[in-house]
């Protein structure tokens, strides 16, 4: 509410060599630690393969937020490189967990997780 | 110690979250999303005033508060929503909110390459995954959605044990962070990737016309320039050979770029290389599973190359 107090709203939350408050960090540690949960929860709770893995991808994005606000927080740089490689990861992963799934869905003719319940053994 | 929440306010949030997705999650019959979503919405509220009203001074960006929400709501409809490409699409609009969250934290870069490369590149792959593995509809039910997409499996169980880790590690986490101090560092030190940028230092210098034109940033004798930035000021040598100091005009700082730029590629150059080598390896992976076996038995495998024998055998010949 400062900037709305100054009469100036901008979007950038203050200049960047300005230190950033706990609370501040809090907020976004709660917003990264939801979206975690959320992820989490949809990655238990979908049968469909395809929507597993974008679950998992929702939690590389909280992780990536994260680490971007205790890099803020800081203030260097750190946090924003890791993003990078978190974003590699994910390309990464998407690329090999995709051609998976085609392949089991040619087998199966669906993409129903619980089509493969015999590999519980 | 100072709790930056209440614990007990941050139990009973995590109680209303898994409340809220217990109730959102997809049922056979009609889900109550609309319930789930209002209650999902006070749990986040409570969490935030809880915040907001133990350091009065804390409070983020107004921004904060609208990207934090569509974020958290989209991803809320990412793992409710029956339809695989509609949870798709809602990613999408989770990862532009994250962007919005990315610039609050002023940074820049990875906002843009956060919407190009997952919003433009992984997601539009995952479309075309979902739309090449996806059962043809039949011809008198169009809309029908499989079963496996409208159910949940567990879903209290699975909400359970989500919110009871955000229980938990919220509680660790709001423990740690009120004794945590930011790095003192000088305001300066934001500045420090422009030392080893004589020539944008140079260029500042000389649109606020502090230099002339022939005048160039000095080099000491191990060839690196004489930039200070904790002193905000640079060297500058003329074509003769004299050399003055000179301080930097207030609006020269380092931009994002340019910071990410020297902690990519001056603190982490090894960690580039093992990412384009998994880059690299899952190409080769996909390439690999995704090719299909073309299945050819033993008979049509020889009428084949006693065709090809047939064929070649005169051209061979005459050539």
């Amino acid at each position: 509410m400062n900037d709305l107090s100054s009469g100036m709203l901008t979007l950038a939350q203050s200049g960047f060599p300005e230190p950033m408050l706990q609370a501040t960090l809090a907020h976004y540690l709660v917003v990264s630690l939801a979206m975690f949960a959320i992820g989490l929860i949809g990655f238990l709770t979908r049968r469909n393969l395809i929507v597993m893995f974008l679950c998992t991808e929702l939690m590389f994005q909280a992780a990536g937020l994260a680490l971007i606000a205790f890099g803020r927080y800081h203030m260097n740089y750190d946090g924003q490189t890791f993003v990078i490689f978190v974003l590699t990861i994910a390309a990464a992963e998407a690329a090999l967990a995709l051609a998976l799934v085609v392949l089991l869905f040619r087998k199966k003719d669906s993409l129903d997780a619980d089509a493969w319940s015999a590999l519980k053994g | 110690m100072e709790l930056l929440i209440n614990p007990v306010v941050l139990y009973l949030a995590c109680a209303l979250g898994a409340v809220a997705v217990w109730i959102a999650a997809p049922r056979a019959r009609i889900s109550p999303q609309i319930i789930g979503f209002g209650v999902g919405a006070l749990a986040l509220g409570l969490v935030l005033a809880a915040l907001g009203i133990t350091t009065p001074s804390g409070i983020p960006n107004l921004y904060f508060y609208v990207f934090a929400i569509i974020a958290l709501g989209a991803s809320l409809r990412v793992i409710t929503h029956p339809r695989p490409v509609y949870a798709a699409l809602y990613f999408i609009l989770t990862i532009l909110a994250s962007c919005g969250l990315y610039l609050i934290l002023s940074a820049t870069f990875m906002a843009f390459a956060l919407v190009i490369i997952y919003a433009g590149a992984i997601l539009i792959t995952y479309l075309f995954v979902i739309m090449l593995a996806t059962q043809a509809p039949t011809e008198d039910d169009v809309d029908a959605l499989s079963a496996y997409d409208t159910t949940a499996r567990e879903p209290a169980v699975a909400a359970f044990v989500g919110f009871l880790l955000v229980a938990v590690l919220g509680a660790m986490l709001f423990k740690g962070t009120a004794s945590l101090q930011p790095l003192p560092l000088p305001t300066a030190s934001a500045d420090a990737p422009l030392a080893i940028l004589p020539g944008r230092v140079a260029d500042a210098l000389r649109d606020a016309d502090l230099i002339d034109d022939d005048e160039v940033v000095a080099t000491d004798e191990d060839g690196s320039a004489m930039v200070d930035a904790d002193l905000r000021q640079a060297i500058i040598e003329t074509t003769e050979g004299d050399r003055r100091t000179v301080a930097w005009p207030d609006e020269l700082s380092a931009t994002n770029v340019e910071g990410v730029a020297l902690s990519l590629l001056f603190r982490h150059p090894g960690t580039i290389e093992i990412a384009g080598v998994i880059l690299l390896m899952a190409m080769l992976g996909a390439t690999v599973l995704s090719r299909r076996q073309v299945e050819i038995d033993e008979d049509q495998k020889r009428q084949q190359a006693a065709a090809l024998a047939r064929g070649n055998t005169p051209a061979g010949g005459g050539s």
